[in-house]
Formats: C-alpha cells, structure tokens, sequence
C-alpha cells in the first residue's frame, strides 16, 4: 500500500469511529439510537451564529480549537491499526504521542484566554492544574510498558504482546494510564475545564456555531486517540483471532471509549483539589512502584 | 550548494524560531508572549528533527508546551496587566538588554564558527540505533552529570514547598482573620 492510501485509510477509519462514539454519546444521553443525530448537530452548529466576544484575544480565540483539532489528529499519525496500517512508525513513537498530546493544554490554554470571558478563562487555567496532576501518570505508565517491549516504536509495543496483553501484566499501569487518559479527554468525572453546571460549559461557553463544531470535532478525536493509545499500550492492539486486525483495532477502540464515556454516569464531578491530592500522593507512588515491579519482571520472566 | 528539502526544512524553522522569539518582545500579552516563546522553542524541536535528532526534537517539542503554560500561568499572576490591554511599558534598562544581546550574539556566532566540531556525518545512524546509545550513555559515562541535576532540582523543588507552607504555630499574631 502507498503511502497516501494509507493516510487515507486511517483518516477515513478515524471518522468512522469517531462518529460511532458520538453516536454513543447520543445513545447515552437520550437513550435512543439515531444514526443520523450527528449529521444533524454538524447541520445545527454551521447554521447557527458564530459569535465573537467583544474584545477577545482573536488569534487565540480562533486557533485554540483549531490547535485541539490537530493535535489529536498528529497524535493518530503514530497509532498502528494493523501492522500496515500506521501513517509513520516512528522510532520514538510512545514519546512522540506524548509529546504532542502536551499541546492539548497549550489548545486549551488558548481557548481559555481567548474570549476574553471569566468562564472560559477559569476552565482553561483549570485544565492547567490538572495537567499537573494527570502528566505524571501517563509518562510513567508509558515508560513501564517500553520497557517491556524493550522499543519506543508502537508496533513493537504491539508485538510485545503477543503472549501476554499489557494490561494483566501491569494491571496497575493500565488503571493509571486508563484514568489519566480520561483526565486528558476532560470527559466526566475530570470534565473541569468545561463543566456545564458549575462553570456554565467553561471553555465552551463562549464558543458557538462552526467554532463550537470544531472545539467538539477536536474532542471527540481526542478520545479516539487516547482510547487507541490505551489500545495500543495495554490492550494488544491489533491482536486478536479469526477476525482481521483492524476490525480488532476498531472494536477494542469503540469498546474502550464507551466504557471512557460511561464511567462520568456514574460518579460526581472531582474536585480539582482532590484530583491533585490523588495523582501525586496515590498515582504517582503506584506508578513508581509500577515502573519498579514491570522491571523485575521483565529481567525474572523475558 | 544544492538546496536539498532538508535544507529548506532547516531554515523555515530556523526563521521561525527567531521570529517568534521576537514576537515574544513585541507584544503587551503576558499570555501571548508565553506561547510565542513556546512556539519558538517548539520551532527549534522541529529544528532537531529535520536534522535527524529525532529523540532529542520530540523531548523538546514535548517538554516546552507544559513548561511554557506553567510560566503562562505565573506571568499572569504577578504581572499588573496580563492582558496587555492597557500598553503598560514593562522594559527597563534598554542599553544595558541591547548591549548584552549584541554581546552574547557575537560571542554564540563566534562559538559555532571558531570552534572546532570534529568531522562532520553527512549520514546519520537509524533513529533506533541513536535512542539505544542514547540509552547506554545516560546509564553509563553521564549518570553522574545527569543525577546531580536531578538532584540538585529536587533540592530546588523541596526549598521551594518549604517556602511557601505556612509553618503550623502560628507566628504572626497580628494578622488575624476578621471574624
């Protein structure tokens, strides 16, 4: 396969899980199937007024969903969905996700101080403090799991897990890494930076019409790729039997952004202060000892 | 000279990196000015990478977005207009900055031109290959240099929380809380 055909592939995969996720989304909230409610909000959101608040910071009002769309799509570029199936297999592939998923912050930063709204400006320095608290528990989960695959290429994270899947061998890498990803995706219960009650939508307060379509397209690619990279990482990405490997890919995806979106039903929002209190006295200890117990293991059992 | 696409690469992020530096001074935003010179610095990550130091480009494009945000962050606090709004000149000592920037250009040219590099690779190693003697290097001849900067940061680190907790008795009686 080329090169561009492969972009494209993935591109096209990505909508269509994207759009399954929201179209579970839709299913979670009203409790009905409606293949065609996404089709319908994108239609709602161009043809409603986009606003622009007096005396916003405009080049940051407008490239701050814009910087969240991309950086969720640059994050994808890594992601193997079968062994082909990967844009560019970088050599340093677990860091480079890392390393773009940063800007998430710097996205939401920007969105925040934008408008020019006290809102907005709250939810996005929220979202600063809890990259505090959640960056830690991502880079560490992720460090025990190159060490297993001895590699920071993502396919041969992959592979690494062909007689055990990553997420029985280090269980509590996954916990954290499952938790911090949904902090990263600010989905319920870390959804502080846009909370609807207490902060009237936070970040998306201010935003309306094709902007706001844009701010959700960039979040709900969001999840998609840390759903994916908690495929990758820890549930066997491609593998699995009989079925082709992206279909595996695809299922494991939609099944772990599913289970991302059902958890914030359950529980009340975290607090900023105890979320904080968590990751570092709980999170960061565990992962530490995480780091520690995956080494022995992988010098006991290789 | 052939212009090579590395080339072209390698001077658009170049110029890049310089002009943002610049819009770092031009502007009255606390906020803007951090995030040009994280983009800045993000221009000199995309630098290393177009000359195939691909580990050391993803570290920096990675760990310069958090910091930069932080810094965004403490600028707004203890600026008095973080917003620029009002034009509030905040440069001082003008000779002085131009004459130490003409300095310290001189003498960083006059490193990169007069110092003596060694023979130059026209072909890198595979990236795979640099991480892992990467790898072994850190854990062998630098471990040393390596863990007394993260020492010496912890220390930083632990001064600081010192600092700024309250100590428990309380000391300052005068300041009592209305009640």
């Amino acid at each position: 396969m080329s090169v561009l055909s492969i972009i494209l592939l993935i591109i096209f995969f990505s909508i269509v899980i994207s759009y399954v996720l929201v179209l579970i989304q839709h299913w979670q909230k009203y409790r009905k199937i409606q293949l065609s409610a996404p089709m319908y909000s994108i239609l709602a959101l161009l043809g409603r007024e986009s606003v622009v608040p007096r005396k916003a910071d405009r080049l940051f009002f407008e490239l701050g969903p814009a910087l969240l769309l991309i950086v969720a799509m640059l994050a994808i570029a890594v992601i193997p969905l079968s062994p082909e199936l990967v844009m560019i297999n970088l050599a340093t592939g677990a860091l480079f996700l890392n390393a773009i998923l940063a800007y998430v912050l710097v996205a939401l930063i920007m969105a925040g101080w934008g408008p020019n709204g006290g809102y907005a400006m709250v939810g996005g320095w929220r979202f600063l403090g809890q990259l505090v608290a959640y960056a830690m528990l991502i880079v560490m989960p992720i460090t025990a799991v190159a060490m297993r695959a001895e590699s920071l290429l993502t396919t041969n994270i992959v592979t690494s897990q062909v007689g055990m899947w990553n997420i029985f061998y280090q269980p509590v890498g996954f916990v954290l890494f499952y938790f911090a990803s949904m902090a990263m995706a600010f989905l319920p219960p870390f959804d502080l930076a846009n909370a609807s009650g207490e902060l009237a939508g936070g970040l998306e307060s201010e935003y309306s019409g094709v902007r706001l379509l844009i701010f959700r397209l960039g979040h709900i690619l969001l999840v998609f790729t840390l759903a994916a990279a908690t495929v990758t990482f820890y549930l066997g990405g491609w593998l699995g039997p009989y079925l082709p490997a992206w279909l595996w890919s695809a299922i494991k995806i939609v099944l772990v952004a599913a289970s991302m979106f059902s958890i914030g039903h359950f529980v009340p929002r975290i607090r900023e202060a105890q979320m904080m209190s968590w990751c570092w006295k709980i999170g960061i200890p565990l992962a530490l000892f995480n780091i520690f117990l995956v080494g022995v293991m992988v010098v006991v059992f290789p | 000279m052939i212009i090579s696409a590395q080339l072209i690469f390698i001077t658009f992020f170049g110029l890049a990196a310089v002009w943002f530096g610049i819009v770092v001074f031009r502007t009255y935003s606390m906020v803007r000015s951090a995030i040009a010179l994280l983009f800045s610095q993000t221009a000199l990550g995309a630098l290393f990478l177009t000359l195939q130091a691909e580990f050391l480009g993803v570290l920096q494009i990675m760990m310069m977005a958090t910091e930069m945000s932080v810094m965004a962050i403490f600028m707004v606090m203890f600026m008095m207009d973080p917003g620029g709004l009002g034009k509030m000149d905040m440069t001082h000592q003008k000779r002085l900055s131009i004459i130490a920037g003409i300095v310290t250009f001189i003498a960083a040219v006059a490193v990169a031109v007069y110092i003596d590099w060694g023979p130059i690779t026209t072909v890198n190693d595979a990236p795979t290959i640099q991480i892992k003697a990467l790898g072994i290097e850190l854990l062998g001849r630098s471990m040393l240099v390596f863990e007394t900067a993260g020492i010496t940061i912890l220390t930083a680190m632990i001064a600081a929380i010192a600092v700024a907790i309250q100590p428990k008795g309380n000391i300052n009686n005068n300041h009592k809380e209305p009640k």
